[in-house]
């Protein structure tokens, strides 16, 4: 461009500048750069992170994992100095004897980040040598078996630990998870029927998903984001068979809360031995609130709800969706709780946007609405989008949305259909 | 000289630094500009200087004057802090538009300056160039030079990428290398065979005083024709291979005494003899010289090769007809002459030597064997 003569500026450019380049290329394209010239035969073969996923190898009609095992294969062999990141993602590959020597092979490399995703089907057992990997920080690993050896005392620099869907008894994941003392996040997903004590005193954010029976969090002070989705089997008796009060333990030691996302049953377990007691500690930095599937029909999972919106000050943004069955509401008990009981000298001075999907226009519904509209003197946006298969109820819903007051004078109340 | 003295010294003027590039060209630039590249900060905040132009600070080597023009419009744009991140991003969009020779220059100054945001945009804008290109266009990109043998490239890339399209290159080189090498074998051989030729063809011409070669050629064909010829009459009749052999044997000694009576001796003389030495040496001829006919015959184009077979057809006419009345046409022609002489190239095989005469001339005739 311009340049009669042509000079070559790129090779000149530092090492570590080079490296910042060529990790921003896929890795066909960036050990593919070993052929432009001399001097570029061995300039990515010092690179710290190899990323490898199904677009590595060319598309063959036959074998094509085989190809991808050649390909990690050689790259490792012909690469330099440490490997910090090794990223594995690979939908076609099945478990393969060549994975535990990449283990191996990269225990000794000082491997820091570690994600390994094969193709659905067979699990793999990861090799003992991981638990060797001393300055691991990231661990992220799907569809597999953990052992750890009874000699194990942890990863000392792991700060983040995502397992989904593996293989490991309850107290190794227990000590694994204690054992981790700069453990920042911790996600683990499809754990079945696991009671789950976390002790972990950095944690920052946990990701929850799974029939977990029993949730506790011992100790987790700095715990800013949390989000929980519990499924639950139907023949286990769910969640707790003792008479502590789920809510207390979950959010007893959470003061520093920013975020909460709760899924499926949570609020249902929320609702276990729950009383109408106010928390002693009020969560001032719970900004955002979700909650999905809560059911409306229960009168406690409400209470769980208004318990937790009425002890966080400075909510922001709270989402709600329902799981009601309409035809089972129409006649629904206790709906004079909302003139009785209910708190009703509580404002929600910071509740901006108020999100409800799936509602089903059962009465408790539109009661919790109602509530909300009264004592949110800032609310900005109320939005409501009806379950799709409520088709009927949806004008009534309308002309009752249409009769309740409102604090907030700039409030839009937007019905949203398809 | 701390900024907060600065500060109070000129609260309401803005307050310049100055910047001295490695080629000697000094630049004043707002305070705060210059403080969003680190080292630039850096500079200010431990050593003091920039204040005036004497004490400006001198940037490293890799920054040039419009290199650094560039970097401080960057560090204008986003040392203010109310832009929102999708200015941010289009702006940088935008910036990163150049040709790839400042794209590396500002990557380096950039390094150099250790303004890590830059760095990471100007490697991204690299690194969307390079990807997806294939070896020639990016070395046509970037003017990179094609160092590397046909070996190496293909080693790395044989370990590494198993692609079937490598898998074929390989097999092509191998086959092209062997070709190559049969090639060299046959050039050699060849050679040789030619050696022999080219001397004979140089020797003629020299002797015929470079009548050209052509002539010479065209005589060496002929006798070879003539060879063969008579190969072939010799194959036909006896009778008529001995008559030919006399005749020619004639023929070679004609020259050698231009007298009638040599002539009667020879057509009188006992053909058994001489047809047996004759015999010999025709088969020797033949079989040396086939080989040697059916190579010079099938390079000749087709004009040439025409005239050689009437010549050919002449000549055996000419010998099947009564020999007396020949050699008085022969005789009485006189004019053109064609000297042939196959002079032997090694020591090894034995050629003979013949004389054709096509017209009569005052020139003796030698023949040589």
């Amino acid at each position: 461009m311009g340049d009669i003569l042509g000079v070559d500026h790129l090779s000149d450019l530092p090492q570590s500048i080079i490296e910042c380049i060529l990790t921003r290329l896929p890795i066909r394209d960036a050990i593919r750069t070993s052929v432009l010239s001399r001097r570029w035969r061995y300039k990515w073969n010092t690179l710290t992170q190899l990323v490898f996923d199904d677009d590595c190898v060319a598309m063959s009609n036959d074998g094509i994992y085989e190809d991808l095992i050649y390909f990690i294969t050689h790259v490792l062999f012909l690469h330099e100095g440490p490997i910090h990141k090794f990223h594995l993602s690979a939908t076609y590959l099945q478990n393969t004897p060549d994975l535990d020597q990449w283990m191996l092979f990269l225990s000794r490399k000082g491997i820091r980040e570690l994600i390994i995703e094969l193709g659905d089907g067979e699990w793999f057992r990861v090799h003992s040598c991981l638990f060797n990997c001393s300055k691991l920080t990231l661990l992220e690993l799907y569809r597999c078996e953990l052992d750890p050896p009874p000699t194990f005392k942890g990863f000392l620099c792991l700060k983040s630990l995502k397992l989904h869907q593996v293989l490991i008894a309850p107290e190794d994941i227990e000590s694994l998870i204690a054992n981790c003392p700069l453990l920042e996040t911790l996600a683990l997903s499809y754990f079945d029927s696991l009671v789950l004590n976390i002790c972990a005193p950095n944690l920052k954010y946990l990701y929850l998903e799974g029939e977990f029976r029993d949730i506790c969090l011992k100790n987790t002070p700095l715990l800013v984001a949390i989000s929980v989705a519990l499924y639950m089997n139907d023949d286990t008796e769910p969640f707790g068979d003792n008479s502590d009060c789920n809510f207390e333990k979950f959010f007893g030691g959470v003061p520093y809360l920013e975020k909460l996302t709760g899924h499926v049953y949570f609020t249902k377990y929320l609702s276990i031995g729950n009383s109408a007691r106010t928390l002693p500690v009020s969560h001032i930095y719970l900004r955002s609130i979700e909650l999905h599937q809560v059911s409306f029909e229960d009168m406690n999972e409400i209470l769980v709800v208004l318990r937790l919106i009425t002890s966080s000050p400075n909510l922001e943004e709270l989402h709600v969706s329902g799981s009601s069955n309409p035809v089972a509401a129409s006649e629904a008990p206790d709906l004079d709780f909302w003139e009785n009981e209910c708190p009703s000298n509580c404002t929600f001075g910071k509740l901006k946007v108020v999100k409800t999907t799936d509602m089903s226009g059962v009465p408790h519904e539109m009661e919790f609405i109602k509530y909300l509209l009264r004592n949110c003197p800032v609310l900005e946006t109320m939005s409501i989008r009806p379950c799709v298969y409520v088709t009927d109820r949806r004008l009534n819903m309308l002309i009752e949305l249409l009769k309740f007051r409102r604090a907030s004078p700039q409030a839009e109340i937007l019905f949203i259909q398809e | 000289m701390t900024e907060s003295a600065m500060a109070v010294v000129k609260p309401e003027m803005k307050s310049y630094i100055w910047l001295q590039t490695a080629d000697g060209s000094i630049q004043q630039v707002e305070e705060e500009v210059a403080m969003f590249c680190p080292m630039i900060c850096r500079e200010i905040l431990q050593t003091g200087m920039g204040s005036s132009k004497n004490y400006a600070i001198s940037l490293p080597q890799r920054v040039n004057p419009a290199i650094l023009g560039l970097i401080l419009d960057y560090c204008r744009f986003h040392q203010v802090p109310g832009r929102s991140n999708k200015e941010r991003k289009t702006f940088d969009e935008k910036f990163i538009r150049m040709d790839t020779k400042k794209l590396c220059e500002l990557t380096s100054a950039a390094d150099s300056l250790q303004l890590k945001p830059l760095v990471d945009l100007t490697s991204r804008a690299l690194a969307r160039i390079i990807e997806g290109k294939t070896p020639e266009e990016i070395r046509e990109t970037f003017h990179l030079p094609d160092d590397l043998t046909e070996e190496e490239k293909l080693e790395p890339l044989r370990n590494i990428t198993d692609d079937p399209r490598i898998r074929l290159l390989n097999r092509l080189y191998a086959r092209k290398r062997k070709e190559l090498r049969e090639r060299e074998k046959l050039k050699n051989v060849e050679i040789e065979e030619r050696v022999d030729d080219r001397s004979v063809d140089d020797l003629l011409s020299f002797i015929n005083g470079g009548d050209g070669d052509s002539k010479a050629v065209k005589a060496n064909k002929n006798k070879k024709k003539n060879r063969r010829r008579k190969d072939q009459q010799k194959d036909s009749s006896s009778t008529n291979e001995n008559g030919n052999h006399d005749k020619i044997e004639e023929l070679d000694a004609l020259p050698s005494c231009c007298q009638n009576n040599e002539f009667d001796k020879i057509s009188g003389a006992s053909p058994s003899r001489t047809v047996k030495s004759q015999d010999s040496a025709v088969s020797i001829y033949s079989s040396k010289n086939e080989f040697d006919d059916a190579d010079m015959y099938d390079d000749l184009d087709p004009a040439m090769k025409e005239e050689l077979d009437r010549e050919v057809e002449d000549f055996a006419r000419r010998l099947n007809s009564d020999w007396p009345e020949r050699v008085q046409e022969i005789l009485s022609l006189g004019q053109e002459r064609k000297l042939v002489t196959v002079l032997n190239g090694n020591g090894s095989s034995t050629r003979f030597t013949k004389q054709v005469l096509i017209g009569g001339s005052s020139l003796p005739i030698r023949v040589r064997r």
